[in-house]
């Protein structure tokens, strides 16, 4: 099954429109001035969605549709702000809490039928839509279960952030769609088969993606002795320009390489402060003093990066039986969108959308996290997954013992 | 005790090895391309090159194919973060006796040097 890069910019156009839409409805009733910061479509693991919301409260208004396209949508936002949005609704010390949800459900289903409705309109059908339901939960709890699909284990979601101006506060659109109607609708909109994507060697690519992160995961434990698993990975689709915001604007020190091969690309590796200092200082034989990042802990966290980076491509080598090429790695110690930025733009020369490959390890016991994102030419992408024998997806370790026999 | 020459960009690296190598063995010189690796191979003939893959000037694939075309009997053990097969069989290509993937812990090392140059 295909869909074409041209297709998925379209679609991804639609629900970026949807969510302005839905942000013109949300200001004309509140008076909050919001912009959508940005809109990806991501491929990914079931059980991961909403991972980004864990530890914090939610409040969701959501709603199933049917139609050309089939699935639910979900308006988030933090509980603090719920109730900032019935104040703007219903002004006074003391809103009848009672009025106050319902108001808060009533601007979440104007809100999300702006955002389905371009989509109706631009495949001229209809899609229909159940009322809508209040919901309070933790965490990825408050977005519906994703959609079940025997064939398919990855499910692909739309996620908007809209950002309300003045205040640090982001409101979310997730649309999660049922997979075959929405492949199907892809296909159909196709132009062309010349810049196809065969979305389901996509899934098989994300799949060994999450092997590499597991191996790099392995390869942080065994130079540091900080059990680490890998959390999150997953394939997102955006426009160029929206591809800095999908790293925060926190200080993050890591390393970035340039790779070459099928497909080229950069790749990142990229630390918060707190966690590169811990997990320099774990590599280290001595203690050190004090918590500055010093020259030693840059030259850990360099060699760190490379052997994570190598980790992390080199299955993608090992299944398509080519060689991902790499240059040493650069450390880079800046905030996020200014290390992301010229990596963009560097790749945005020959594109207007990019494929960002993303991936997440974290360990329970201390402070780490750590971030893996490969921004990949999309030309070169599509021809590696036309390479791809899903047949193969799982050789991704190379024998040396047997090749140095 | 056999000459080790160190080859390696990451000074981190570069330490470790030698803090895993020097109990039993003279390192004769650490650098930190494959330029150099080439040089101080001439002027040192070492009994041991651990040579990393991916270093900046010249890499470590080109460099141990120089050092092996001119001295056949170097040993030359492949250090490197690259677990690619492809990249493995440029290795042995290139006359590369032995292949260890970083991270790497002291006992590794030191079974691929054994099996390189048994002592």
């Amino acid at each position: 099954m295909n869909v074409d890069i041209q297709s998925l910019g379209t679609f991804n156009q639609l629900a970026h429109e949807g969510a302005e839409e839905a942000t013109r409805s949300m200001a004309q009733m509140t008076g909050i001035d919001a912009v959508v910061d940005v809109t990806k479509i991501t491929l990914l693991n079931r059980d991961d969605v909403g991972e980004e919301l864990t530890g914090r409260e939610f409040v969701g208004v959501q709603f199933a549709f049917d139609g050309v396209l089939e699935g639910d949508t979900v308006l988030v936002f933090d509980a603090d702000s719920a109730a900032t949005i019935a104040d703007a609704l219903v002004p006074g010390d003391s809103p009848d809490e009672a009025m106050a949800r319902s108001g808060v459900k009533e601007i979440g289903n104007i809100m999300m039928s702006g955002f389905i409705d371009g989509w109706a309109d631009y495949v001229e059908a209809t899609i229909d839509h159940s009322p809508p339901e209040y919901i309070e939960k933790s965490g990825a709890d408050v977005l519906p279960d994703a959609p079940t699909d025997a064939d398919h284990q990855q499910v692909f979601v739309f996620k908007s952030q809209i950002e309300w101006i003045d205040e640090s506060v982001n409101f979310y659109i997730y649309m999660l769609p049922e997979y075959e109607p929405l492949a199907e609708l892809m296909m159909e909109q196709a132009d062309t088969e010349d810049d196809a994507i065969p979305i389901d060697k996509l899934q098989t690519f994300n799949e060994m993606t999450t092997k590499g992160t597991q191996k790099a995961a392995d390869n942080v434990e065994m130079m540091t002795g900080i059990p680490t698993d890998a959390e999150v990975t997953q394939i997102s689709f955006a426009p160029i320009t929206d591809v800095p915001k999908q790293v925060g604007t926190e200080t993050y020190v890591g390393t970035v390489v340039e790779f070459t091969g099928t497909p080229s690309g950069y790749l990142m590796v990229l630390f918060d402060e707190v966690s590169a200092v811990t997990v320099a200082e774990a590599m280290m034989p001595i203690e050190m003093e004090g918590d500055e990042l010093t020259d030693q802990h840059t030259a850990a966290i360099e060699e760190l990066g490379n052997i994570m980076t190598s980790g992390f491509v080199d299955g993608w080598a090992n299944v398509l039986q080519t060689s991902v090429e790499h240059t040493p790695p650069r450390v880079v110690h800046d905030m996020g969108r200014a290390i992301v930025d010229p990596l963009a733009a560097q790749v945005g020369q020959h594109q207007e959308h990019a494929f960002i490959i993303e991936s997440e390890m974290k360990t329970e016991d201390i402070e780490f996290e750590s971030e893996i994102l490969a921004l990949p030419n999309e030309k070169e992408l599509r021809e590696a997954l036309e390479a791809l024998d899903v047949e193969r997806a799982n050789e991704t370790q190379a024998d040396v013992e047997q090749i140095f026999e | 005790m056999p000459d080790v020459l160190i080859a390696d960009d990451s000074e981190f690296m570069r330490n470790l090895l030698r803090e895993i190598l020097e109990e039993d063995h003279q390192i004769v010189g650490e650098v930190e391309n494959g330029v150099e690796a080439v040089e101080v191979f001439k002027e040192e003939t070492p009994d041991l090159v651990m040579m990393d893959i991916v270093m900046p000037i010249r890499d470590g694939i080109e460099a141990t194919d120089e050092i092996k075309s001119n001295n056949p009997d170097a040993n030359v053990i492949m250090c490197t973060s690259v677990g690619q097969e492809e990249k493995m069989k440029e290795a042995v290509k290139a006359g590369a006796d032995g292949y260890i993937t970083k991270p790497f812990q002291k006992p590794s090392v030191i079974e691929a040097i054994e099996d390189v140059v048994p002592s």
